[in-house]
């Protein structure tokens, strides 16, 4: 049964479909690790930014780079309503991390039932079809989906990566994920940096939501469960660890598929949560490889943590 | 204004349905409207992530409580429906019949969805309130108690003849059974599993996949391995269309076959030449069969602008209030008091209805009654029928 075209295919394709989950689990990490938010309000900016694109394309018509453009707006446009409306008069008023989990929570099924009452629940994707031709590479089936969706997702990684290194509001991000009232001690704008934190969770949430909804039906309430996929993989890549989130989402992808070779089909879905289980008990900071110990550790929000009286 | 009327305003405007709410208040026939109506219960999901799919099937029982009307009612009593919503949830589901029964006392309502079925039928057994599940498919159905009835085929009757037909009529002798980790696909995936064993075919492969699965290579690639000739799927309307997507991406061109939860216009434009083969169910007569069906559809696109979600559904639902309204006229010529017990014993005496929709229905002993299955396929990019079992 296992032999070098199946683990091959797996691989490929495993890759290939985790690429958008990567992008749900950065955008999550980002938003935990630099505005210490357990933003479950993404599955909001989600939904919204699926929906701009299934308007302009399969509603109306639209052409496809239109569509792309809404539905990065449309998710920008949410993460910066939430950012200025939510989440920053809740930090102004001190309120808890948990009273900010619940608002994140309560907007995410607010704007999903909202989104119900416009669209209706039947399941629609982005374009007409979704079913993409193949291209043969040696044994492996690769969809004219797939190359596109790597090549875009490492395009936004690398972004990420040289925003987050290089540009000055990058550094004053990972200034302030590492230290919030140093960094506004050394006149860090915190308020700016919580906007422009969401606004780039906004940028990649939008292209994730494009990706995944050419591919793929959804529904109203489909984002709540895609995040929680991204938010298992935020928890076992390490909170605050974007790399290990990002590997963390591929390898997900790639043994709940592989798995189903080994051991019965019904197990399949159950893995992710032994997995989960598993990170929050013994690895609570995540899975970490050894690595060379740092001069100035850097602290990062764990599971439980109240980060109340931090603003 | 009676609760009837309050009732279906609400409910209507909740879902959004506003037409149906004014559908019902609009004036039928005179001498019918003068007098008492006649009330049975309409508990469906109007609200909720099936809420597409109850909307539509109101709106094809209220067009029949209205024609019904039109016609001059039950001996010139009009029939009047009370719509409350369950949001397809046992839970809502519960106080939806609890309020059907003990305050709006109906002596029978019409309901769907297997957990909700479930969920009331003591409610019903106890109130001794006719239970009618029309669009469940659960096995279980059948054994809910004295006053729960389906008037829809319960799931072993298309799975079995789709399965029978895989084996006899197109000749395959191993099959793959595909089908999602939930009640319905693996008791579903059972029956299919055991006809075609029966029927002198292997099943090759029996894999699920996870309800909330987005990828099902490396379950598609072991039905691969297993070299099956035809591949039965047994999946959700959100879901079947990718499996067959990624299915035949992975190369497997076998003939695929699934459920009545697939046969929908959208497959085809979802899957273009990809859905060519693709075998579904249908538990009513489509729009060659039947010149009532075909003039409903028509109504349809003039009245709402589009065909019904899951039209044979709204079929079952749009011949639900004829069935009632027979058992209400059968009392009414008799001077028997309409309560639940009544309901029911009039209901099993006639036993026989000719509906106008959905065709000849018997009630069975075993609180089953079997319909022909309309086997569909995709031939050329639309939908053709294959054959009719049973």
């Amino acid at each position: 049964m296992f032999s070098l075209p199946i683990l091959a295919q797996i691989l490929w394709t495993s890759l290939a479909t985790s690429t958008c989950f990567v992008l749900f689990a950065l955008a999550f990490a980002l938003v935990l690790k630099v505005n210490r938010i357990f933003n479950f309000a993404q599955a909001a900016m989600m939904t919204v930014g699926f929906y701009a694109a299934y308007t302009v394309i399969g509603l109306a018509g639209g052409p496809g780079w239109l569509g792309f453009l809404a539905a990065l707006a449309a998710s920008v446009g949410v993460a910066v309503l939430l950012e200025i409306f939510g989440f920053r008069p809740l930090r102004r008023r001190r309120a808890s991390s948990m009273f900010v989990f619940i608002f994140a929570l309560v907007i995410s099924e607010l704007i999903a039932y909202v989104i119900m009452l416009v669209y209706g629940t039947w399941p629609a994707t982005i374009f007409p079809s979704l079913f993409w031709p193949v291209t043969l590479v040696g044994p492996v089936a690769v969809s004219q989906w797939d190359v596109p969706a790597v090549v875009s997702t490492i395009a936004a990684i690398a972004a990420l990566f040289a925003f987050l290194h290089v540009t000055r509001s990058g550094q004053f991000m990972t200034a302030v994920a590492d230290n919030p009232d140093l960094a506004e001690f050394y006149g860090i704008t915190k308020d700016r940096i919580h906007l422009i934190t969401m606004i780039v969770a906004g940028l990649l949430t939008g292209l994730a939501m494009f990706l995944y909804g050419s591919r793929a039906q959804v529904q109203p309430m489909s984002s709540i469960d895609l995040l929680l996929f991204a938010i298992a993989a935020t928890i076992i890549g390490g909170i605050g660890n974007l790399g290990g989130t990002a590997i963390t989402a591929v390898v997900l992808g790639i043994v709940q598929n592989a798995s189903v070779l080994f051991i019965p089909s019904e197990w399949q879905g159950f893995l992710l949560y032994v997995f989960l289980f598993t990170a929050i008990v013994f690895f609570p900071k995540g899975i970490r490889l050894p690595e060379r110990r740092l001069a100035r550790s850097t602290p990062t929000p764990s599971i439980g943590a109240d980060e109340a009286g931090e603003a | 204004m009676d609760a009837t009327t309050i009732s279906l305003r609400r409910r209507s405007l909740l879902a959004g349905a506003g037409a149906v709410g004014i559908a019902a208040l609009a004036p039928s026939a005179a001498k019918a409207q003068a007098a008492t109506p006649l009330r049975f219960g309409l508990a469906m999901p109007l609200t909720g992530s099936q809420a597409t799919y109850g909307q539509d099937q109101v709106r094809a029982a209220q067009w029949a409580v209205d024609e019904i009307n039109k016609a001059g009612g039950i001996n010139g009593k009009p029939l009047a429906a009370i719509v409350l919503d369950t949001q397809a949830d046992a839970q809502t589901g519960i106080q939806a019949a609890t309020r059907l029964a003990s305050v709006e006392k109906v002596p029978a309502f019409v309901t769907a969805w297997s957990d909700v079925v479930k969920a009331v039928a003591p409610i019903a057994n106890d109130s001794k309130v006719v239970e009618l599940s029309v669009g469940a498919n659960s096995a279980e159905i059948a054994k809910l108690g004295d006053y729960v009835y389906t008037t829809f085929p319960l799931a072993d009757v298309d799975i079995t003849a789709v399965a029978r037909y895989a084996a006899t009529t197109l000749q395959k002798k191993r099959a793959a059974v595909l089908y999602i980790n939930n009640e319905t696909g693996t008791v579903a995936a059972e029956i299919y599993r055991n006809v075609f064993t029966k029927a002198g075919g292997t099943v090759v492969a029996h894999e699920s996949y996870d309800p909330k699965a987005t990828d099902w290579t490396g379950t598609l690639l072991k039905v691969r391995i297993a070299q099956p000739d035809i591949i039965h799927i047994q999946g959700l309307v959100a879901d079947t269309p990718q499996v067959i997507a990624q299915l035949r991406q992975l190369g497997m061109t076998q003939p695929v076959s699934s459920y009545s939860a697939a046969y929908n216009p959208k497959l085809i434009q979802q899957l273009g030449a990809a859905a060519n083969g693709v075998i579904a169910t249908s538990l009513a007569p489509g729009v060659n069969n039947s010149p009532a069906v075909a003039a409903y559809v028509e109504r349809w696109k003039k009245e709402v602008g589009r065909e019904p979600n899951g039209l044979p559904y709204t079929q079952y639902l749009y011949d639900a209030p004829y069935l009632v309204a027979a058992v209400f006229k059968s009392l009414d010529d008799k001077k028997i008091a309409i309560t639940g017990e009544n309901f029911r014993t009039e209901m099993l005496a006639i036993r026989t209805f000719e509906l106008p929709l959905t065709g000849k229905l018997i009630f069975a002993d075993d609180h089953t009654v079997s319909k022909p299955v309309y086997l569909m396929e995709v031939r050329n990019g639309a939908w053709v029928q294959a054959a009719v079992v049973g």
